[in-house]
């Protein structure tokens, strides 16, 4: 008797009991369904819409429209152009400013220079905000009767035109989304370093190589994995970005991003499925570095 | 479609009780919406603004004075107006509030033409002959000619500016006849260190004013009615003609227009800091809430005459109101809400608590008006044709999305007129028919 429950016991922990498998089912079920019924339901008919004309009210009203939706962003609408510029140097000012920076910041303090702690938190403290709030607290410092005018005794009449000044206006956005950005960068490689080797730094110091030739040959080589993941970041982060514009704009495309022009056609005012088509475009642009993601997590895992 | 959508209107109800026992087991509260009997339940209505707004304070006193009169509850939520317009058609769908404040014309028409709006011409006809023929027809939405919202105040577009900068300038902006007569105003103003032309349009819908009513005076209002409806195009010389006129007013503006919204607007007129300003005269609650003699010194004007054939016929004239939503919970109540809203007890509450708009109900007593009051009746009274401003005189997937961005290009660079009104043109081109 006693032989045969431990077998069972074994048996038991080696194959899935009835129980396990249960568990295992709810654990990838749920938040497969989930996914599809929240995600990738909604994409696809995103994805149908945006051939299509309706108003978004009685589904009776859908009528196909091909092309068309496309055709008009395209060729008829000059503020797509727009968006996709300001998108386009986000995810430059990003990948060549803004990431660097936070890399160069995370590699100073792990060297653990002076102060290290206080600057570390420093550039943390924006990472906790989201980016709406970044931008609540920033339009309200910088807007015409903000808090920065007022200390420079400027009154609305005579304020420093910075949202409406077209030749600032698109570096002010990127030095405030960077506010945050090199913080989220900073800690996300800190925490990379961390796992590397410190006997690798060592020893490349021992052998006499500089410190830019260990960080180039060294560290950089031996972070690809959180590397790739910074890319991928700093990717979506910039074709994603909504929150921080449409707080300081609205809906008013003064300063078009992607996001906000299919907010503002998907609105009420005027619901059309130029939104949809303009979402889909954001989705095609994104799936690139979304796929990258995907294979380099993989990889991971089968090692 | 409204009878499909909304449960308890009167025919199902009546259908309900025709078949027997089915209507009676609905229960007493869909009998008591029934015929004029006393409509009861608690209502729900959204105000469109902050709740510190004058605007809303007013909103709440009229809602206070239905209770105190009907004994029906009422429960107010103040909703960002902007976001309330934004998320209309999804809030409606949803569970809406019973009534809210909400605007005439393409706004109310469309969504009611999609069943999200409740019939209100029962309301409509029971406050009758209180109502001008003409607001009545404001109202109607022109498909299937009832009403969907219960008219109750409108306000005129015109040249705002304060009597007593204009006195210390030595301008008299009463005698501005000629568009030379405003923009020799505007380099007068400038020169004395004010702007001479307000403006704010980071909103991107503040600058449709200026262009709406330059084309209404240069091209006439049914140009300016055909053209935002399709039956003109935006590359016509006369638009042209209208931008390059905006164009002549640049110079003039606050070089920051595209920082501030209407609100910095009214900021730099409340703050004496600018001459002339085209904007709505609702903002005059927020004159007057800042002190009685900030509002007594607010004076409006017809804007000038450009083309001697149109004169000064036609303005901007939005007529506001109140509409109830087909999905709200208590129909009946929101409507009975919305009549209060146009019934002479109604706008007393409003008037006692310190609303200065121009009510359309005859019961109203105009010869209460103060001085600004009368000047608006009389700006209005010049002119024969109104329009309802541009984001309501055409499609909402238009008057946003397409002609808010030209406007601010064009403010930003005005040489481009000619590449922006083809796109205008091609983008309108591109809507679906409706």
């Amino acid at each position: 008797m006693k032989t045969a429950t431990t077998n069972k016991k074994i048996r038991s922990r080696r194959s899935l009991s009835r129980n396990d498998k249960f568990t295992l089912a709810a654990f990838i079920g749920i938040p497969t369904l989930m996914q599809i019924i929240f995600l990738w339901l909604p994409a696809l008919i995103t994805i149908v819409l945006s051939f299509t004309y309706w108003n978004g009210i009685n589904v009776s009203d859908i009528k196909w429209a091909g092309l068309a939706n496309y055709k008009n962003i395209f060729f008829g609408t000059p503020v797509f152009y727009e968006a996709l510029k300001n998108n386009l140097i986000w995810l430059l000012w990003f990948t060549f400013i803004a990431t660097p920076l936070g890399i160069l910041l995370a590699y100073q303090i792990d060297r653990k220079i002076k102060g290290h702690k206080i600057y570390e938190t420093v550039f943390y403290i924006p990472v906790v905000l989201s980016l709406a709030i970044i931008g609540i607290i920033w339009n309200f410092m910088l807007q015409p009767g903000g808090f920065v005018q007022g200390v420079m005794g400027r009154d609305i009449g005579n304020a420093v035109s910075i949202w409406g000044n077209y030749s600032i206006n698109t570096y002010v956005i990127m030095g405030v989304a960077s506010w945050r950005h090199i913080g989220y960068i900073m800690l996300l490689y800190l925490a990379g370093l961390k796992s590397v080797d410190p006997s690798l730094r060592e020893a490349s110091a021992i052998d006499g190589a500089t410190e830019w030739q260990t960080f180039k040959k060294i560290i950089l080589p031996t972070m690809r994995p959180v590397n790739i993941i910074i890319v991928v970041i700093t990717i979506i982060e910039s074709l994603r970005a909504f929150d921080l514009v449409y707080i300081i704009y609205g809906t008013s495309t003064a300063w078009p991003l992607l996001n906000i022009l299919v907010f503002q056609n998907f609105a009420g005012q005027g619901i059309s499925m130029k939104g949809a088509a303009y979402a889909v475009i954001l989705l095609v642009l994104c799936i690139g570095p979304i796929l990258l993601y995907l294979r380099n997590v993989f990889k991971e895992d089968l090692k | 479609m409204s009878d499909v959508n909304n449960g308890i209107s009167r025919r199902s109800v009546l259908k309900g009780a025709a078949i027997g026992g089915v209507g009676l087991a609905a229960g007493g509260s869909l009998l008591a919406g029934c015929g004029k009997k006393k409509v009861t339940g608690d209502v729900h209505f959204t105000i469109r603004g902050n709740l510190s707004d004058a605007g809303a304070k007013i909103n709440v006193a009229v809602n206070e004075a239905y209770t105190a009169k009907t004994g029906n509850k009422v429960i107010s939520q103040a909703v960002n107006s902007d976001d309330f317009q934004n998320n209309f058609v999804q809030i409606m769908q949803g569970t809406p509030d019973d009534a809210f404040g909400w605007m005439a014309g393409w706004r109310t028409n469309a969504r009611a033409d999609a069943g999200l709006l409740a019939d209100v011409s029962e309301q409509v006809k029971a406050l009758g002959s209180t109502l001008s023929a003409a607001a009545i027809q404001g109202a109607t939405n022109p498909k299937d000619g009832k009403q969907y919202i219960i008219p109750t105040t409108y306000y005129p577009w015109g040249l705002h500016y304060r009597k007593s900068t204009m006195q210390e300038l030595g301008l008299d902006p009463e005698n501005i006849a000629t568009w030379d007569d405003l923009i020799k105003l505007c380099e007068a103003t400038q020169k004395k260190g004010l702007v001479g032309y307000a403006m704010g349009d980071k909103g991107g819908w503040e600058a449709m004013g200026t262009f709406d009513i330059i084309n209404m005076r240069l091209n006439g209002y049914q140009f300016h009615i055909d053209l935002l409806n399709g039956k003109e195009q935006w590359t016509d010389a006369k638009v042209v003609d209208v931008f390059t006129h905006m164009g002549q007013l640049i110079p003039y503006m606050n070089k920051n227009f595209l920082d501030i919204e209407w609100d910095g607007c009214r900021d730099l007129l409340l703050q004496k800091k600018a001459g002339a300003m085209m904007m709505g005269s609702w903002f005059a609650n927020d004159f007057k809430a800042k002190s009685q003699a900030d509002y007594d010194d607010l004076w409006i004007v017809a804007f000038p005459e450009m083309n001697p054939e149109h004169g000064i016929d036609s303005i901007d004239a939005p007529l506001d109101g109140v509409s109830v939503a087909a999905n709200a919970k208590n129909v009946e109540g929101g409507a009975d809400l919305a009549q209060f809203w146009g019934s002479k007890e109604g706008i007393d509450a409003a008037v006692a608590a310190g609303d200065t708009s121009i009510y359309i109900s005859s019961e109203f007593d105009t010869s209460t008006y103060d001085a600004f009051n009368k000047q608006k009746l009389a700006v209005l009274g010049e002119a024969k044709n109104i329009g309802f401003f541009l984001d309501r005189d055409t499609r909402g997937d238009f008057a946003g999305p397409v002609v808010g961005p030209a406007l601010q290009s064009f403010l930003k660079n005005p040489k481009d007129v000619t590449k922006i009104l083809e796109n205008v043109q091609k983008q309108w081109d591109a809507l679906p028919a409706l």
